[in-house]
């Protein structure tokens, strides 16, 4: 059974769909927890109509349900607490920096 | 490739350039190397244009909310890049506004893919996957190389979103993939027609290019063959992954990736299919071309008529 650095290695090789940092630098990942060969990730996203959600989704299921002891992946979507930019890590934001996007 | 002799002023600014000289304003410029620059900027906006009328009737077969949003959000990515090449071509004297409202439907430069109906699900995101892949291997040649400075500070933009669009097309096909049974058919015939139409997309082979000033001018860095070569890097290994055929194959020996069809050949539209028994010269694909695909009308109209008539000029 993965340990939990190992679920969030995982889900810190996700990256936004447009520049090269993860959802886990991004603050989108709220909680990651095994329970028996379940992985539960709870996330949010940085907006309701945010047009990557599905393929996201996708890559998170990938991700961490290639890890061995996990046969199922359970995804939650919440919107509370909402995301704001406070949330990036200062190595995302580093990487953000880069391309102009956030300071 | 040929060697053109340029007059001397062409020629030193090509040099100065090959110096690592960064055109800024018009004041830099040749009319050479602007003539060059508009007809690249064209090319680049009317491809972004084009794009988006495709894409937006095919946002109808989306299978999800969320896919729809993706696609529409795509759309309007597009027509934001399409405006930054034409408002960059305005600062040089173009009318934006003469471009995308006073122009014929024949008269765009986009390639002839966008001239086609994208049809289904696994044609729409073939398009994002292949398509756009060519979007992104062309910008990004054009991002890291080219001596024009607002075009390379543009791109930046230009080139993280198309990533998006990349991997929605990518996902989609593998999840179609996966899926097997009909989704795979789907995907597959998608594939057939789409894959040696972005092959065709790249243009001339290098040994019969005719000499644009492009590379000279350094407003590109690669040539229409490595280009192809980077796009079959990426879409071939994808589509073996997923157990899709794709007429191409990684060759050892020549240690790059060869084309196994007739290329170039003649299209049938229609029926969607390449007639790989009639193989063609490309003096005869830019016929084709110039001809322009069955939807060319329809897409400029949907473009021209968003607002009436009051924009038309």
């Amino acid at each position: 059974m993965p340990t939990d650095a190992e679920l969030w290695d995982a889900l810190g090789t996700v990256t936004d769909p447009e520049y090269p940092l993860s959802i886990v630098d991004l603050g989108m990942v709220y909680g990651a927890a095994m329970e028996g060969r379940t992985a539960h990730v709870t996330m949010t996203f940085t907006s309701v109509g945010c047009p990557a959600i599905e393929m996201l989704v996708t890559d998170v299921r990938d991700a961490v349900g290639r890890l061995s002891g996990v046969s199922e992946v359970d995804v939650a979507i919440v919107w509370d607490p909402p995301w704001n930019k406070d949330r990036i890590s200062d190595r995302g934001r580093k990487v953000l920096a880069v391309y102009g996007v956030v300071s | 490739m040929t060697n053109t002799v340029y007059d001397p002023l062409e020629q030193a600014l090509i040099d100065r350039i090959k110096g690592g000289f960064t055109v800024e304003s018009e004041e830099d410029m040749t009319p050479g190397y602007k003539k060059a620059l508009l007809t690249q900027l064209t090319v680049q906006g009317d491809t972004e244009l084009m794009s988006a009328p495709a894409y937006y009737l095919a946002a109808r077969d989306a299978p999800t909310i969320n896919s729809r949003i993706a696609v529409t959000a795509i759309v309007h990515d597009e027509l934001g890049h399409a405006n930054i090449a034409y408002r960059i071509m305005e600062d040089l004297g173009a009318d934006k506004q003469h471009l995308v409202y006073g122009r014929q439907p024949h008269e765009f430069k986009h390639p002839y893919g966008f001239d086609q109906p994208l049809e289904n699900w696994a044609e729409m995101v073939v398009a994002n996957g292949f398509f756009d892949r060519a979007g992104i291997t062309l910008l990004g040649d054009v991002h890291q190389h080219t001596s024009y400075g607002p075009l390379k500070r543009a791109l930046v933009k230009v080139d993280r979103e198309e990533v998006l669009h990349l991997r929605h097309g990518e996902s989609w096909m593998k999840r179609l993939a996966k899926a097997g049974g009909e989704a795979k058919d789907a995907l597959q015939r998608a594939v057939d027609w789409m894959f040696p139409m972005t092959l065709e997309w790249f243009g001339l082979p290098d040994d019969l290019k005719r000499h644009s000033g492009q590379l000279d001018y350094r407003l590109k860095g690669k040539t229409n063959d490595q280009l192809r070569q980077v796009w079959m890097s990426a879409t071939v290994p994808l589509c073996e992954d997923i157990g899709i055929a794709v007429p191409a194959h990684f060759d050892e020996a020549q240690q790059e990736y060869a084309i196994d069809c007739p290329f170039p050949c003649q299209y049938d539209p229609e029926a969607k299919r390449w007639l790989f028994d009639e193989p063609l010269t490309w003096e005869q694909v830019f016929e084709r071309w110039k001809a322009r695909g069955p939807m060319n009308e329809r897409y400029v109209e949907m473009v021209q008529g968003a607002f009436g008539s009051s924009f038309a000029n």
